[in-house]
């Protein structure tokens, strides 16, 4: 077929990525043009928020919320990573269904009834906190591991019997490892979601700091521009690290993009 | 004619019968794979079943391939009668199913792993199979030919003599069939003990590549209506009819006669 500069106006249209750089810088500098335009004077221009992104990143006290944050998220990404798939896989036998379906059915609760409850039991704001984020996180992710896991075809798991393999063989080979493309994009998008909650809890449990509390003291102080440097941060790591879950999943399954029309962003 | 000498029992359907939600799927089906010996020849078999869609054909390939277990009675496997087991038969399904995260090298090694082959055995049935310059890519990679070819490679790996394919001859086009008719006529001819079972509802594929056909369908009563339960009505030996094993007998009187019969015969099976 034909190209012409058309093709980025039309239905699944292939561009060159050469082609999709210019359309990319395009919107970026749309975007910068509104936001130097913008008549609202409490929105500090790009310049003044850039300045202030240069004072945060010499401030010590940035760094160390950076990494309290970052060590939260870890934590509390190993864990709902760690619990979840455990769970997912383990609904292969017929007696942990129910509980499994009954967690995820959690994700309907309010996370505010916990904190009291956990706070008595843990006694540690740091240890609530984790445990705030891990109670939440689960209830989404498993739910999507966990439907990963119905979703898989019969077809499938009867091709890993006909190959003489016992059903633990047939678990692993199809569940876990057939599996793992798709458990990588669930992670990611709810890895996206933990982190845009950390914040929020940073707020809630004021221990160890943290990019949200840092966020909280500057909004109170109405200091503008380093709000939204500290947004600008929030929002590159939050790229970074799903950047990084793109690149491992890309690394582990080389073939999971293989038949996709459009290569996953 | 070719001279061939009928010998022990390979595979024996023994009265099997399937009732699935309260429907007679299968009704006490009969049916037995001899060993064929050709005097100086490596041959094996290719039985072909044949029914029209919906008759109980695929429930009765799932018993065959040992993956679900009939009601009553059984599938005997050898001369001495070993009931089936799943993976004691390859099983090659309509949609050829890799592992979808595995190499096509990968794919071979692992079923080779099951039954303590190695590599080099998976190498050189890529070799056989025409698959070499293959075996990094992944079955997303692969056209839907070596795609069937990988499969049955896999398959073979593992499995004793058996092989059932669902509908192999299912959205091909001309040549693509007369390719897959070839192939699995030379490797049938490998093994004197390798036995197709092939289920389909090409008639005119199944009369070329076969050298047995099994007509499944269901029995009608006096007043022309279907009794549940499909039972295999009708054999027919190709080899006595002398269309197998040959190239070209798609212009012969038999089997344009035999093509006849079996389409007048299949709308009221």
């Amino acid at each position: 077929m034909k190209r012409s500069p058309a093709d980025v106006f039309l239905p699944n249209r292939f561009v060159p990525p050469r082609a999709m750089l210019l359309v990319i810088g395009f919107q970026v500098a749309v975007a910068l043009l509104i936001w130097i335009l913008s008549p609202f004077k409490v929105l500090p221009k790009p310049l003044e928020v850039f300045s202030a992104l240069g004072a945060l990143v010499r401030d010590s006290e940035f760094t160390q919320a950076v990494g309290s944050s970052f060590t939260v998220f870890f934590k509390a990404l190993g864990l709902i990573v760690g619990i979840s798939l455990g769970l997912s896989y383990l609904t292969v036998v017929p007696f942990f269904r129910p509980l499994v379906n009954a967690i995820t059915k959690g994700r309907f609760l309010s996370l505010v009834g916990f904190s009291v409850l956990f706070t008595l039991i843990l006694q540690d704001g740091a240890k609530v906190k984790l445990a705030m984020l891990v109670l939440g996180g689960v209830t989404f992710l498993l739910t999507s591991t966990a439907d990963v896991v119905a979703q898989i075809p019969r077809a499938q798991f009867d091709h890993a019997r006909t190959l003489r393999m016992n059903e633990w063989q047939v678990v692993w080979e199809v569940v876990v490892r057939g599996t793992l493309s798709q458990m990588f994009d669930s992670i990611r998008q709810n890895a996206a979601v933990l982190w845009a909650l950390i914040p929020v809890v940073e707020v809630m449990f004021r221990v160890e700091g943290g990019l949200g509390q840092l966020l909280d003291v500057e909004r109170k102080y109405l200091h503008l521009d380093r709000v939204y440097s500290i947004q600008f941060v929030f929002v590159s790591i939050g790229l970074l690290q799903d950047w990084g879950i793109g690149l491992l999943r890309g690394m582990l399954c080389p073939h999971a993009d293989l038949t996709k029309e459009r290569q996953s962003g | 004619m070719a001279e061939y000498e009928i010998r022990e029992t390979l595979l024996k359907i023994d009265g099997v019968s399937l009732t699935l939600g309260g429907k007679l799927i299968l009704r006490d089906v009969h049916a037995e794979v001899k060993n064929v010996h050709r005097q100086g020849m490596s041959q094996g078999q290719v039985v072909g079943l044949l029914g029209p869609s919906g008759v109980g054909k695929t429930r009765l390939f799932r018993i065959l391939a040992g993956l679900d277990s009939p009601d009553s009675g059984q599938v005997l496997l050898g001369a001495e009668g070993k009931p089936v087991a799943r993976g004691s038969v390859g099983v090659v399904a309509q949609d050829y199913p890799l592992f979808a995260h595995r190499t096509v090298l990968s794919n071979l090694m692992v079923a080779a792993g099951q039954v303590g082959k190695k590599e080099s055995d998976c190498r050189a049935l890529l070799e056989r199979f025409g698959l070499t310059g293959h075996e990094k890519k992944y079955p997303a990679q692969l056209s839907g030919g070596q795609r069937q070819r990988v499969s049955i490679a896999q398959q073979l790996l593992c499995s004793d003599h058996l092989l059932l394919m669902d509908e192999p001859f299912s959205g091909l086009d001309l040549v693509a069939l007369g390719t897959v008719i070839q192939f699995l006529g030379e490797i049938a001819a490998t093994d004197e003990l390798k036995t197709f079972v092939i289920v389909t509802h090409d008639i005119e594929a199944a009369i070329e590549v076969c050298d047995t056909l099994w007509l499944l369908g269901r029995d009608r009563d006096e007043k022309n209506e279907i009794i549940p339960g499909a039972r295999v009505q009708k054999v027919y030996d190709l080899m006595a009819l002398g269309l197998a094993w040959r190239d070209g007998i798609t212009d012969d009187p038999a089997y344009l006669a035999l093509l006849r019969e079996i389409r007048a015969i299949f709308p009221l099976l």
